[in-house]
């Protein structure tokens, strides 16, 4: 994203050996930053899809450090951790996914004379997302899932918490993170605590990353 | 090395955890299988945790199963939504009907402590005039209990549970003073009030259970709030009194037996027309376990399956179905929200999400559609958020990484609405299978035209609100829903309800329900409270009936 | 005794011998106003670093404590009878800024949706705090006026016994100090007994100083003399009490930039010593006077 950051310098992980951390969100976190960057619950094919389309519903293109979502969604189909139940329509999370990444595939070579999804360029992955969202998308590839259902409730459930269950998105959007044993003292949104996120005044961007490089 | 709460069963061996202590046992009594216990309670959450601590400590013989784990909060719980996650109930369901209820987090628990583990705490009475809805307000199903009676049941859940919570209450007939006084407010909650004070209505602290100040008791002592904002995830401080921290450890010490990580998946039936006791599956395999009274408390979805789950040639339709009721006239609450940006930071991620609320529209009778709601303050830690944003406004790419820097300078409200009960929003059993081999609940759900004339009155009414100090680029998010109810209701008539007052069922006279399903309305506040006061009226309830000789 | 002060009486002032009753009276003010001074000091040092400071006002305090903190020392240890310039104007000032302390935290209380409500009295600046920085000043304005007299003579205040307007003073003082920590605690739920003892103790003594006030000069007060000394040591109790209060917040003393803050503020309890001990300098005088 080109935008400045709003919270320059502050890292919710500098806080790890702080009272912000506690035992179990360290083994918690570092579990979920060590997740192997390769398909385990995915053929190579799907991995290829679904990297694509995170690459899009989440895009980190100008990011020093992105984030392997795609990494993260195979896990988290690995484990099955998902909200359990299916809509009478869909079939369960995980047949959801392998359905739709096909399905998806397969639009994209129907649009773009046989191109696969994971080389259209950024504008035509776009444009065919938009028209699942928007249920202008159907057919007998869907093998019946109902493809704006499985945007809306499937990827749109999905792939963005993976994102923002990240230490990095943590940092971009100023949360406080993981806050045990210390929570907070002051509550006050203009009152911040030394373990919180200073957010950068227009042309005070170096006074705030001083003070979020100072970690208590 | 501690064992993973959500793979072995914990309380074994005579000892149970002590949640009040870093890797802390208590001793735990243990009963045979094979010799009838008093009472076999199914669920140990607000319903069932409350029962099996007042059952016991009248010294009948309880076992409380739930299919949950039994955690340790200062140990197992990480300050991380997703992970967890692990507190709710993700087993297999299936959503069906114009309006499907969504599942999870919202309402639904797998924990020893049952939903109150994840719960945020808020702490209501019900109007009483909804103690007879029908009679008084003209719609809705009457309570077979006086809205004078269930006030001193009320008053004793809050002191048991130790609700903290304003000096005066600006709603209703004159309460006791709250245990503990109101949390200081976060500004989300300052906006609340500033918001309803700007549009003329009245505001108040909600009453929270979760500490104010320290709290030592004979189970243990807890700390008072930390304010970290993860109540919804888990509160690690044990400031939060839930079934966990207030009525298990009471169980326990009064010698009942829980059993963590026990599915209990059929209530088998005798020759006499009684129950028998409960199959329940643990450590890989099934086991029965014999019982004189068997309690199922598994909230409005879990305990409809499993009376469906055990029918049998004489009970077809599945157990105390005599009514045909069972399963039906499910109740969710609509959870409407309006979400809007201040120029100044909020900040909402420090506290419980919902230090204010009002309940005017719960009072005022000046609208043109039946029941109530109330609105409260919110907090959103980010996942949640992001949900919002996706679901709200289908939000995505760029445009969702630019909406979400807005994260704190965000103000919401959202309200808990009532819904009338209609027998065709019911629990049936699908054809998919759990993991324990179990046939799963189908949740089918419809909207009325009561329903969503109410939910565009919140609309109106909240967004008013927060425009009124200044709220930009406000969004509304119209169809979420929250807590359950119904699907065994209470009444007077055998006819056209589940159970009795007593929560007794007519046509089991050992069978009881003790939870959320009994409601015959599910009214405009969270239902915790009234709950465990329903639970306290039938513990009592059962000590005269015993005493009697009517069990 | 009575040869004793005809030796004193012809010796060259300023400074005699054995210290006068008014001197040793007054110099239990100065270290009264001090003890107190050191409890704002730091109460406001804590309460105001909470609040980030935000209004460059809130260093005052911390200031004036400090000059009273410095000038009752001073006193504490001057054995000449007289008023002294400094003393007075810094205490002037410590009861001027109290004074001024207390209009801002009205202000921040009512200013907040809600006004004046039982959240915003719990939970905004404490009404009473101020109060306390008012409290030193005048009991080192006590300090001086007792002290401004000759040796021979008895001190006296706007016309009345020193001994008697001390008690008095005194007593009224307990009694606000007391509701502003029965405010606390009635917020704190008094989830712990010992929480009682600062809304039962202080009021005794605040009787007691108000009956030698009023009452027979003459009459032995051995046991006010003694309940003075217990409720001097309730405010050394009650800074561990409140220590203890801090290690029961998640994460105890090691969370001490939470816990120090938010739970029961340590500096606090030490007012009620400064005033057992303006008690026991009230009783001294009186004790005197009635031998007069």
């Amino acid at each position: 994203m080109s935008e400045p950051p709003r919270y320059p310098g502050y890292d919710v992980l500098a806080k790890r050996d702080t009272p912000s951390w506690n035992a179990k969100t360290r083994e918690v976190i570092e579990q979920r930053l060590a997740t192997p960057n390769v398909p385990r619950f995915f053929s190579a094919e799907e991995w290829a899809i679904a990297d694509a389309l995170c690459r899009r519903i989440l895009p980190q293109t100008d990011d020093g450090d992105p984030v392997s979502l795609v990494a993260l969604l195979d896990a988290k189909l690995l484990a099955d951790h998902g909200d359990g139940f299916r809509e009478a329509s869909m079939p369960y999370m995980r047949d959801a996914w392998r359905l739709g990444l096909v399905a998806i595939d397969g639009e994209a070579k129907a649009r773009h004379d046989g191109r696969d999804f994971a080389v259209l360029t950024d504008r035509e992955r776009d444009a065919l997302l938009r028209s699942m969202q928007a249920g202008e998308v159907s057919g007998k590839r869907w093998s019946g899932l109902d493809a704006k259902a499985f945007f809306a409730r499937r990827i749109l459930v999905d792939v963005p918490a993976l994102y923002y269950a990240h230490p990095n998105a943590w940092n971009e959007i100023g949360f406080g993170g993981p806050a045990s044993p210390r929570g907070y003292l002051r509550l006050g949104g203009d009152r911040l605590d030394p373990w919180e996120a200073v957010e950068a005044e227009p042309g005070q961007e170096r006074a705030a990353e001083r003070e979020n490089h100072h970690v208590v | 090395m501690s064992s993973d709460p959500n793979l072995e069963p914990r309380a074994t061996g005579g000892r149970a955890p002590d949640v009040f202590r870093k890797g802390g046992w208590v001793p735990m009594r243990e009963y045979r299988e094979s010799e009838a216990v008093d009472f076999a309670i199914v669920g140990t959450g607000a319903g069932g945790g409350t029962l099996a601590a007042l059952l016991a400590e009248q010294g009948f013989s309880v076992v409380a199963f739930d299919a949950g784990g039994y955690f340790r909060p200062m140990e197992d719980f990480a300050s991380d939504e997703t992970a967890q996650n692990q507190l709710y109930w993700t087993d297999k369901r299936v959503l069906d009907g114009p309006n499907p209820i969504k599942m999870g987090g919202n309402n639904s628990g797998k924990a020893v402590g049952g939903s109150t583990v994840h719960y945020a705490m808020v702490s209501l009475r019900f109007r009483p005039e909804w103690f007879k809805s029908r009679t008084t307000l003209g719609y809705g199903a009457d309570w077979p209990i006086s809205w004078e009676e269930m006030w001193h049941y009320y008053g004793i859940a809050e002191r048991q549970i130790n609700i903290s919570g304003p000096l005066t209450y600006p709603w209703g007939p004159k309460r006791p003073r709250y245990p503990y006084r109101a949390h200081e407010l976060n500004t989300a909650g300052k906006l609340l009030a500033k918001g309803c004070e700007a549009i003329g209505i009245g505001w108040t602290e909600t009453p929270l259970a979760t500490l104010s100040a320290p709290h030592a008791g004979p189970e243990g002592k807890s700390p008072p709030c930390a304010y970290r904002g993860f109540c919804r995830f888990g509160c690690t401080t044990n400031a939060k009194r839930s079934a966990l921290t207030v009525w298990i450890p009471r169980a326990l010490a009064a010698g009942a037996e829980v059993r963590d990580l026990a599915m209990v998946g059929r209530i088998e039936m005798g020759s006499a027309g009684r129950a028998t006791g409960v199959q329940y599956h643990r450590d890989g395999g099934w086991h029965f376990q014999r019982a004189k009274n068997v309690v199922v408390a598994g909230y409005a979805v879990e305990t409809p399956r499993l009376l469906l789950n055990s029918a049998t040639g004489v009970h077809a339709d599945g157990l105390a179905n005599g009514s045909g009721l069972v399963g039906k006239n499910l109740m969710t609450q609509t959870n409407a929200a309006v979400w809007g940006r201040m120029d100044e930071p909020v900040r909402w991620y420090k506290g419980p999400p919902s230090l204010a609320l009002t309940e005017h529209w719960n009072y005022d009778d000046n609208k043109e559609f039946h029941g109530g709601y109330c609105w409260m303050g919110q907090g959103p830690l980010p996942n949640e958020w992001v949900s919002v944003q996706t679901g709200a406004r289908g939000l995505w790419g760029e445009d969702l990484r630019r909406a979400m820097l807005d994260y704190n300078h965000m103000i919401g409200v959202k309200m808990v609405g009532e819904m009338l009960p209609n027998e065709a929003n019911r629990v049936t059993l699908a054809d998919d299978l759990d993991q324990y081999g179990l046939r799963v609940a189908r949740i089918t759900y419809a909207w009325g035209e009561n329903d969503k004339a109410l939910v565009n009155h919140s609309l109106e009414q909240m967004s008013a609100s927060i425009h009124a100090i200044g709220a930009k680029d406000m969004f509304r998010q119209g169809d979420d829903t929250c807590h359950l109810g119904g699907t065994a209701r209470m009444g007077s008539d055998p006819r056209t309800s589940v159970v009795d007052a007593d929560c007794r069922s007519w046509d089991i006279p050992n069978l009881w329900v003790c939870d959320g399903s009994v409601f015959p309305t599910v009214g405009g506040v969270n239902p915790s409270l009234t709950i465990q006061a329903i639970a306290i009226r039938t513990a009592d309830r059962i000590g005269k009936l015993a005493a009697a000789g009517e069990l | 005794m009575a040869g004793t002060r005809e030796r004193l009486r012809e010796m060259p002032r300023p400074v005699p011998e054995m210290p006068t009753a008014a001197v040793t009276a007054a110099r239990r003010l100065n270290r009264a106003a001090g003890i107190i001074a050191a409890s704002v000091l730091i109460d406001s040092a804590m309460e105001h670093y909470r609040g980030n400071f935000h209004n460059k006002a809130m260093w005052t305090p911390l200031v004036t404590s400090s000059l009273s903190i410095a000038v009752s020392i001073h006193g504490v240890s001057d054995k000449r009878h007289g008023a002294h310039p400094v003393r007075d104007l810094v205490y002037a000032a410590a009861g001027l800024v109290g004074a001024i302390g207390t209009g801002f935290h009205v202000y921040n209380v009512t200013k907040k949706v809600g006004g004046f409500s039982w959240q915003n009295i719990f939970y905004s600046a404490p009404l009473g705090a101020p109060a306390a920085m008012s409290l030193s000043g005048l009991m080192g304005f006590l300090a001086e006026r007792v002290r401004d007299s000759e040796p021979e003579e008895e001190p006296e205040l706007f016309g009345l016994p020193a001994g008697r307007v001390v008690a008095a003073t005194t007593a009224v003082s307990l009694l606000g100090t007391a509701a502003e920590a029965g405010l606390l605690h009635f917020r704190g739920a008094f989830h712990n007994p010992a929480m009682l003892l600062p809304i039962t103790m202080p009021p005794v003594a605040a009787a007691l100083l108000g009956a030698a006030a009023a009452g027979d000069a003459a009459k032995a007060r051995k046991g006010s003399r003694l309940w003075m000394a217990a409720t001097a040591a309730m405010g050394v109790a009650g800074v561990a009490f409140h220590a203890y209060g801090v290690s029961r917040g998640m994460g105890g003393w090691r969370n001490w930039r939470q816990n120090a803050f938010a739970g029961p503020p340590l500096p606090a309890p030490p007012s009620f010593t400064g005033l057992a001990l303006a008690g026991l300098a009230a009783l001294a005088l009186l004790k005197e006077h009635a031998r007069e």
